[in-house]
């Protein structure tokens, strides 16, 4: 914490600045798994959100109450708690969004975007700055793999916004199920849908691709590429505070290969 | 029998490999790929982890949460048992055996909350609970798949990494972008497993 | 006393959070628990229903044995109360883990319909085209052992694969062929009579 940010700009720096996926490069699975459709996307996006913003807020309430030896327990119980009350409510509501994200919903609790930011602005913000910064975070993650799907989404499978009827279905709308492109085209032109940009390689090549335009952005701004910090973007960064640093420990080891 | 079960494995490493097809492990996956010798390490603590963890939930899930009604609770209580287990262990491997731990003491922390750990056992309770016939055995030898698959990504991918090291990539892909590209390429490769394993236990 | 202190302190604060955590989620658990199962039930009477329109009601379910396992299935009546056929949930593995087929099985032994409860875990844009219509309904009035045709090997009795996706074709036929088989159970049991 070299300066203190406006709300405004706790809030911003998750969209752009650092936007969890594309800058700080935290919750590539999710990330991978979840955009081969702009409606998962936004499901994910959505439930990410929710639990990010709520965990944020509660876990900066109980920063002085909890003890700095069991924080990391703790916080992996409030984020526990508040994923399966949101895959209950998923299930409950949205029974079709909750097949598509299957085993992803739970596993947001093991996303890195969540236990990061409890670890590195939520235990140590005030309320207000932790909610602005988990809503901030939260809406980046949503608008990154958003992106993927849009891309992964129109080349692969030819539509976009297809199975809208799951989440829309929530405020009476079931009439729009997404828009068919491909198959509106005249046949002539035979095109058809690269079906590998919505398969698992397809995954890798669009976050590749995406990952280099904006890295070029930050170069145009003259600011540094993101890349893979060691510890830091692994899922136990929080961990590795508590061991005091594993980081350190895994450069030495690899120098002393 | 022995079939069924070396299928399970087979599956778990080729079809439904966790990095390249289902996108668990990711951050690890690229993370400590660089070099060859830390991939095995990282692998080596993961399969050791998937296997004790799925031995000590599968009871805890069959025993305790499900005939007291608190599946729900699933989530939360596998990540603090795993989260505790992790601990556990490191603490006993330093104390009993310190050559293993030296070996993979350093990963251990890293991959408490590793989606992958917390996947497998996950996605072996989903299992059971499609299939009654998926009990302790399937759900082991699962997690042990899963894991040497996980070994298998690992190493191919620290050799595909090694060539990227001397190759002259262009300015704007180089760092991770070209890593990913590189990723989809070996994930395309596993896409040829798809059904080798029905048609040899079919 | 003091290090009685530093340990007690953590586990307690622990503890309190844990149970907070534990009553929230009992809490929602309560509440969404019903419209879980009520989801589950609906989900079913609407596959059921959409493989047999024309059917007034559907039993309670019911069991048969085959080979030593246990199937339920549910009979089909018209507006007199007459079954006119009885629908089956089965299950077969597909390309990437198991497909959950719903087969409705006129009085006859022909299919009237069948309904893709679940094909989340094929490939999407390949085996999830498995809900098309047009690929279900090629299984409307056949009977017997039904076969999957390729494009380069042809059978006898069958319907066409999805391109691209031939393991999950041959999952859903198998799925509706153990469906047929189960029928074929009941009929010789004699319970095909109102």
């Amino acid at each position: 914490m070299a300066e203190k940010k406006t709300l405004r700009q706790e809030f911003t720096k998750g969209l752009i600045a650092e936007n969890p996926v594309l800058r700080l490069v935290l919750g590539t699975c999710p990330t991978l798994a979840t955009s081969t459709s702009m409606v998962n996307a936004i499901g994910m996006g959505i439930s990410v959100t929710i639990v990010l913003l709520c965990s944020n807020i509660v876990i900066s309430l109980l920063r002085k109450v909890i003890p700095s030896k069991v924080r990391i327990p703790a916080y992996i119980v409030v984020i526990a708690s508040f994923v399966t009350i949101v895959q209950l409510l998923i299930k409950a509501f949205i029974p079709a969004l909750d097949e598509a994200l299957g085993v992803f919903l739970p596993l947001i609790v093991v996303n890195c975007i969540l236990l990061g930011r409890a670890e590195a602005f939520a235990g140590k913000n005030s309320v207000i700055a932790s909610a602005a910064d988990g809503l901030g975070m939260g809406i980046g993650f949503t608008a990154a793999v958003f992106c993927m799907a849009t891309i992964r989404e129109f080349f692969g499978n030819g539509t976009l916004f297809t199975g809208a009827d799951s989440l829309l279905g929530l405020f009476g709308i079931t009439s729009f199920t997404g828009i068919e492109i491909f198959s509106r085209l005249p046949e002539s032109l035979n095109i058809e849908p690269i079906l590998i940009f919505i398969l698992a390689p397809g995954g890798f090549f669009t976050f590749g691709l995406l990952m280099a335009v904006a890295n070029r952005l930050a170069e145009k701004k003259g600011k540094k590429k993101a890349d893979l910090r060691g510890c830091e973007s692994c899922p136990m960064a929080a961990a590795c505070a508590l061991k005091g640093g594993c980081e350190t420990e895994i450069k030495e080891e690899v120098a002393a290969q | 029998m022995i079939k069924y079960y070396i299928a399970i494995v087979l599956t778990a490493i080729l079809t439904e490999n966790f990095v390249l097809a289902k996108f668990l492990g990711i951050c690890p996956f690229l993370g400590v790929s660089k070099k060859l010798n830390t991939a095995v390490g990282m692998s080596m603590a993961v399969i050791f982890v998937m296997a004790m963890a799925t031995a000590v939930t599968y009871p805890i899930n069959k025993f305790l949460l499900i005939p007291n009604d608190l599946a729900y609770l699933q989530t939360i209580v596998f990540i603090l048992v795993i989260a505790a287990l992790v601990q556990l262990v490191e603490i006993a491997l330093k104390r009993f055996i310190p050559s293993l731990y030296s070996a993979l003491g350093i990963y251990l922390p890293l991959i408490t909350t590793n989606c992958a750990v917390l996947g497998v056992v996950l996605l072996n309770v989903e299992k059971a609970a499609a299939d009654a016939s998926f009990g302790f055995a399937a759900s082991m030898f699962n997690s042990v798949g899963a894991g040497l698959g996980f070994l298998l990504a690992m190493v191919m991918f620290s050799g595909v990494r090694s060539k990227l090291e001397s190759a002259d990539i262009p300015k704007f892909m180089q760092g991770l972008p070209i890593t990913l590209v590189a990723a989809s390429l070996v994930s395309v490769s596993f896409l040829g497993f798809g059904g080798v394993v029905e048609n040899i236990f079919g | 006393m003091k290090n009685l202190k530093q340990i007690m302190v953590p586990a307690i604060a622990l503890f309190c959070i844990c149970l907070v955590a534990a009553l929230l989620l009992g809490l929602t658990n309560s509440v969404t628990t019903e419209k879980i199962a009520l989801i589950a039930v609906e989900t079913e009477n609407k596959a059921r229903a959409s493989v047999f329109p024309d059917a007034n009601g559907f039993s309670e379910n019911k069991s048969v044995t085959l080979d030593g396992a246990e199937y339920s299935y549910n009979e089909a009546f018209d507006a007199d109360g007459n079954v006119i056929g009885y629908t089956f949930s089965t299950k077969s593995k597909g390309y990437g883990g198991d497909v959950a087929i719903m087969t409705g099985v006129n009085a006859d032994g022909t299919i009237n319909a069948i309904e893709v409860l679940d094909v989340s875990n094929e490939t999407p844009g390949l085996g999830s085209n498995a809900k098309k219509d047009s690929f279900k309904d090629q299984f409307s009035g056949m009977s017997g052992i039904i076969g999957v045709s390729t494009a380069s090997k042809k059978a006898a009795n069958s319907i066409d694969a999805l391109t691209g996706a031939t393991y999950t074709s041959n999952g859903v036929t198998n799925a509706v062929n153990l469906a047929l088989s189960l029928y074929g159970e009941i009929a010789k049991g004699g319970a095909v009579n109102g």
